[in-house]
């Protein structure tokens, strides 16, 4: 009967996440567009037929993939850094550590329009700053080659402090004891970091790295309010596609299809990424 | 001499949690460091380990000064009240890792660690991770660990006081066989009266980060230089009368006893022991406690008295011992 209690929980969840989820997996097994008059027409798989021969689909489970991977890595790095200083006692820690989390409190597209007028050419600091140094255009947001790597920045810039605050966390668990106890031993402090800090953090960086890693396997706004999915769909997103698919060509059976395949190639990414850290030796025993 | 502690302080911001301390334990002895919470015991333990730096006066390790000596390079053996185990390594890692971190070959790793396994019936734990041993396997492990170190000096902070009482017990005769009958100087903080002098040697009392008396267990029980040292030691609690013209007189509960000679008293409640029985007074010098047989019928009304011998002067003003 207790779980009874569990009741609107559940009901809630399954409100918010399983109703749209069927819905969409239903509506990926229709025709449901402006040639059907917006009416769902069973097709048979027609829509599953499709995407596995959209190149532009794969294209873009490349981009996404490759989008989510650099900067969920570069968000790691960075945000370990970030939490090991805040982790430390100086002055004025408190203040940096509620600066640090800015970025993270500002609304995707208002800080998304302000890269995108950062990397503008010719106007934005970024390219006066290429001037100053003699270097000719860099066209950031125009070259299909790196464009990509300025929305990498973008969401690094919004959402390492997240990674940071998670991180933070998992290093005010770690008793002070046991760097004492490493350090009556003979241990120096940066054997201390990869022996105790790191191994006992495991867990947070697993958190942090399953996270983020679904968020930005979905990332839109950034995107959409950055680049548009250009240069030349260079940094299009599998949720923009499915975005363009629905709110452009009025293709709703095709959108749901991209946007359910997209869900089982994210899910099969994570138990990848679980598989991969739960055969490390080293995570196994800070789990227990 | 071999620990000697001159004149240490230690301050934090510009409070002195510690002031004029002065030590001398020898090899091979134990030294108590007892009194209440923030008397400053644990302070001086991470002072002499090297965790914090002594803001006054000088520690000697066999005739060294290692005042301004890192921690890392003082070889002490300690074992801390969390016994700070590495959640995430086995037992046999948590005792190599202080040998790999020192450079000793893997061999001589290997071996030792076998052999300390050994001496501490760790044997069939040595792959299991700390969460899976009991409180008293845990605090073997760490033992086993300062054992390793082959320190000059052995630290013990409160290494008994998250196991219950009969494992405490169960566990002072081994922890007598392995640290304190070695050579080396012991230090333990303890705020159990029974644990330090059934284990230590000496006994150092702090209070308020000052030293009340030092001396063996004995002279402490039998000779309290102050009013805080007589009520400190000896369970159950001193009788202290109230002040006569400057001088507090007290006397132990086991010092009291019933005679027909003695002043009247009537029994406000009494505790049975086992043993003994703790007898609660109303005596016209105020309330008494007496320990006495479990034996003996307790009327409601009774006579007691006690040898001048046997009663303890002290200053009411300064609270120091008058002979």
């Amino acid at each position: 009967m207790i779980q009874l209690l569990l009741l609107p929980a559940i009901l809630l969840v399954g409100l918010v996440f399983g109703v749209p989820l069927i819905r969409y997996a239903w509506l990926s097994l229709h025709a449901d567009s402006v040639v059907t008059g917006l009416v769902a027409i069973p097709n048979n798989g027609a829509n599953w037929l499709r995407l596995i021969n959209d190149q532009r689909f794969w294209q873009d489970a490349i981009q996404t993939s490759r989008f989510a991977v650099v900067s969920v890595g570069l968000e790691l790095l960075i945000a370990l850094a970030i939490a090991l200083l805040l982790d430390q006692r100086w002055r004025g820690r408190g203040v940096v550590r509620a600066a640090t989390l800015l970025p993270w409190a500002l609304p995707t597209t208002v800080m998304a329009l302000g890269w995108r007028w950062i990397f503008n050419t010719p106007y934005g600091p970024i390219e006066q700053l290429a001037k100053l140094f003699g270097l000719h255009t860099l066209n950031i947001l125009s070259n299909p080659d790196i464009t990509w790597l300025a929305t990498v920045v973008g969401d690094v810039w919004k959402t390492t402090p997240f990674i940071a605050l998670i991180l933070l966390a998992g290093l005010q668990t770690i008793p002070e004891d046991l760097y004492e106890a490493f350090r009556l031993e003979g241990g120096k402090p940066r054997a201390a970091l990869f022996r105790i800090t790191l191994p006992l953090l495991q867990p947070y960086v697993l958190l942090g790295l399953l996270f983020r890693l679904a968020q930005a396997f979905g990332v839109f706004d950034l995107i959409q309010v950055m680049t548009g999915g250009g240069p030349a769909s260079s940094t299009e997103s599998l949720a923009l596609y499915s975005y363009i698919n629905a709110m452009r060509f009025l293709d709703f059976g095709y959108s749901a299809t991209i946007m359910i395949g997209s869900f089982i190639l994210l899910l099969l990414a994570c138990i990848l990424v679980w598989a991969i850290i739960q055969q490390s030796r080293i995570l196994k025993g800070a789990l227990k | 001499m071999s620990l000697i502690l001159q004149d240490i302080g230690r301050r934090v911001g510009r409070k002195w949690i510690l002031r004029h301390l002065q030590l001398e334990v020898a090899n091979g002895e134990c030294l108590a460091l007892l009194g209440p919470s923030g008397c400053g015991k644990s302070t001086t333990l991470r002072l002499i380990a090297g965790l914090d730096l002594a803001d006054e006066g000088s520690i000697l390790i066999d005739g060294q000064d290692v005042s301004k000596v890192a921690a890392v390079d003082r070889r002490i053996g300690m074992v801390f009240q969390s016994y700070a185990l590495f959640p995430h390594l086995t037992v046999a890692a948590n005792l190599c890792l202080g040998l790999r971190v020192r450079g000793i070959s893997a061999a001589e790793q290997q071996h030792r660690v076998a052999s300390v396994l050994a001496l501490m019936q760790l044997e069939e734990f040595a792959d299991r991770r700390p969460a899976q041993l009991s409180g008293g396997q845990r605090q073997r492990v760490a033992l086993a660990r300062a054992l390793l170190r082959d320190p000059l000096v052995y630290l013990l902070d409160e290494p008994m006081s998250n196991l219950d009482a009969q494992l405490r017990e169960d566990l002072r005769p081994e922890l007598r066989r392995l640290i304190l009958n070695g050579n080396q100087p012991v230090v333990y903080v303890t705020h159990d009266q029974h644990e330090a002098m059934a284990m230590a040697d000496r006994i150092a009392v702090l209070r308020d980060g000052q030293l009340e008396q030092i001396g063996t267990p004995q002279e402490l029980y039998l000779k309290p230089s102050t009013i805080f040292v007589a009520s400190f030691i000896g369970r159950p609690q001193i009788n202290l009368l109230p002040a006569q013209s400057g001088i507090v007189t007290a006397i132990r509960p086991e010092d009291v006893h019933l005679s027909e000679e003695g002043i009247s008293c009537r029994i406000i409640d009494i505790e049975w022991l086992g043993t003994s029985q703790l007898c609660l007074l109303d005596s016209p010098k105020g309330k008494l406690r007496m320990l006495c047989n479990s034996q003996i019928k307790i009327p409601e009304n009774v006579k007691v008295k006690w040898s001048s011998e046997k009663e303890h002067h002290f200053n009411s003003e300064s609270g120091h011992r008058i002979n």
